[in-house]
């Protein structure tokens, strides 16, 4: 699938949004081998225990699932820097949206900078980033 | 006139917007606004001069500052030096009542932002410990609040005849012009702002 | 708690070294669980093959905070920026070195926190720079 054409591109393009897959069993199968596998992120209980609402997704996991979101947009692109900040819990087994807009295009080396959000079902902002992507 | 009144930069720790990307998105995406107020964490950004963006884009740009208190955050307009002096901004304690003392006698104003926020928002404090004098304005309509929490300043201001403002609580460039606030009058620079705010004549306005 | 002394102390101390031999199928199952469609991030085969770009946050140091570094309270992850200079391809081994970058306090919907961001520096078996990852770890003192 080709990708975006950076001259096409302009501030304010939105990329297409993305519904992730934060189910329990896809989060056992990503904590294991990430040597992450505590109850907070595998058991709702435990997690509950811990003070959580839940089990929630890794921080790194929701990073991935972004740089995920760029690839999806524009193939064969570099994400040259990726930062992320994780302001809230994204709950395991919850239904999260992940969006991102082209805010930033730099000519002299191609790239563009994005935003990049995970929100909850109530439209609750609970990663934020932005990423510097070469085309 | 359209300002929205709380944001943050790549000055703050937790901001990762740049100054004219705000800017550039502002036009593109025609976002409403006419102008919005750089409220750093905990600092006021003395240094960066915003004029050629300004000009550029046609957008006025203010600086303000967002310092911490013994009742949650709040948003200070018309810093100055008499104000830089008055309080330490870096400190996570300062007392509501001294900065909104200093405030308003260095000719600045202080309003309590996203008071419905868990710990750093005012409600639960005043429920706890009651009002403080001089708080006139507080923060209505927050981009970033969650559930109930705009609701509950709504519901502080009007128990307590406060005004109050809208900010987006951007810190990211796409989350600008979330909530902004309206004023009947022009303003072109913080003096005005401050000498705005305390005529009274204004709405929180949301977008979100 | 005086910030300013532990900025002293603990801020740009290299703390940590370690060694990290990375397989093709540790790459490929980190890049299909973040969502990777790609041939170059899921197929091992595939001549480009390489890690997703923040499969190096995965890499954690032996340590997360050096030793006798005081316990400012439960952590929690806040965040991570991954600067990438060069593809991560499998088979590679890097060596990681920690330091601490920064140390700051805010207060935020849980109380009083203490960030502590710790900056980890990847170079590759050629001692090419691949990738700087920075953690910030939030502390609150009321959770200990």
């Amino acid at each position: 699938m080709a990708g975006p054409s950076f001259d096409d591109l302009e501030v304010g393009d939105e990329l297409p949004e993305f519904k992730p897959d934060v189910s329990m069993e896809r989060i056992r199968l990503f904590v294991g081998p990430s040597g992450m596998a505590a109850g907070r992120f595998t058991d709702h209980e435990a997690a509950r225990k811990e003070g959580l609402p839940g089990a929630i997704v890794p921080g790194i996991l929701s990073a991935g699932i972004l740089a995920g979101l760029i690839h999806r947009w524009a193939p064969g692109s570099r994400i040259r820097q990726i930062d992320t900040v994780f302001r809230a819990p994204v709950l395991v087994d919850s239904h999260p949206l992940c969006r991102s807009v082209v805010t930033d295009k730099d000519e002299s080396d191609r790239t563009v900078e994005v935003d990049l959000t995970i929100t909850n079902e109530q439209g609750e902002t609970r990663v934020m980033g932005t990423a510097r992507v070469e085309l | 006139m359209i300002l929205d009144l709380h944001n943050h930069s790549i000055k703050s720790d937790d901001g990762r917007a740049k100054v004219e990307n705000y800017c550039q998105w502002i036009r593109r995406r025609e976002v409403p606004i006419d102008g919005f107020v750089l409220t750093e964490h905990r600092q006021f950004d003395a240094d960066s001069d915003y004029r050629a963006l300004e000009d550029s884009f046609g957008i006025l740009i203010l600086k303000g500052s967002e310092v911490e208190t013994d009742y949650g955050h709040v948003l200070v307009f018309g810093v100055n030096e008499d104000l830089l002096h008055a309080f330490d901004f870096t400190r996570l304690d300062l007392p509501l009542a001294t900065v909104v003392r200093e405030s308003e006698r260095c000719g600045a104003i202080a309003v309590p932002c996203h008071p419905g926020r868990t710990r750093v928002g005012m409600c639960a404090h005043v429920e706890e410990r009651g009002p403080v004098e001089g708080v006139g304005i507080i923060e209505v309509l927050n981009g970033g609040s969650r559930g109930t929490e705009d609701h509950d300043a709504q519901a502080l201001a009007g128990k307590h005849g406060y005004a109050g403002i809208g900010g987006s609580d951007a810190h990211i460039v796409s989350h600008i012009g979330r909530c902004a606030t309206r004023f009947p009058r022009r303003i072109k620079s913080e003096e005005d702002l401050v000498a705005a705010l305390r005529e009274g004549k204004y709405e929180a306005v949301s977008w979100t | 708690m005086d910030l300013e002394a532990l900025k002293a102390e603990w801020v740009g101390l290299d703390f940590d070294e370690k060694k990290f031999d990375l397989s093709a199928e540790q790459l490929r199952v980190f890049a299909v669980s973040c969502g990777e469609e790609e041939p170059r991030f899921i197929d091992p085969n595939d001549p480009d093959f390489q890690a997703a770009p923040t499969f190096v946050t995965t890499l954690r140091s032996a340590r997360v905070l050096p030793s006798g570094f005081p316990n400012l309270g439960r952590p929690f992850d806040a965040g991570k920026k991954v600067i990438l200079h060069a593809p991560i391809r499998g088979g590679d081994q890097l060596i990681g070195r920690s330091r601490i970058s920064d140390i700051y306090s805010k207060t935020g919907r849980g109380g009083p926190m203490i960030f502590v961001v710790h900056e980890m520096e990847f170079r590759n078996q050629r001692d090419e720079l691949v990738a700087v990852v920075d953690s910030r770890q939030i502390n609150q003192p009321e959770a200990k």
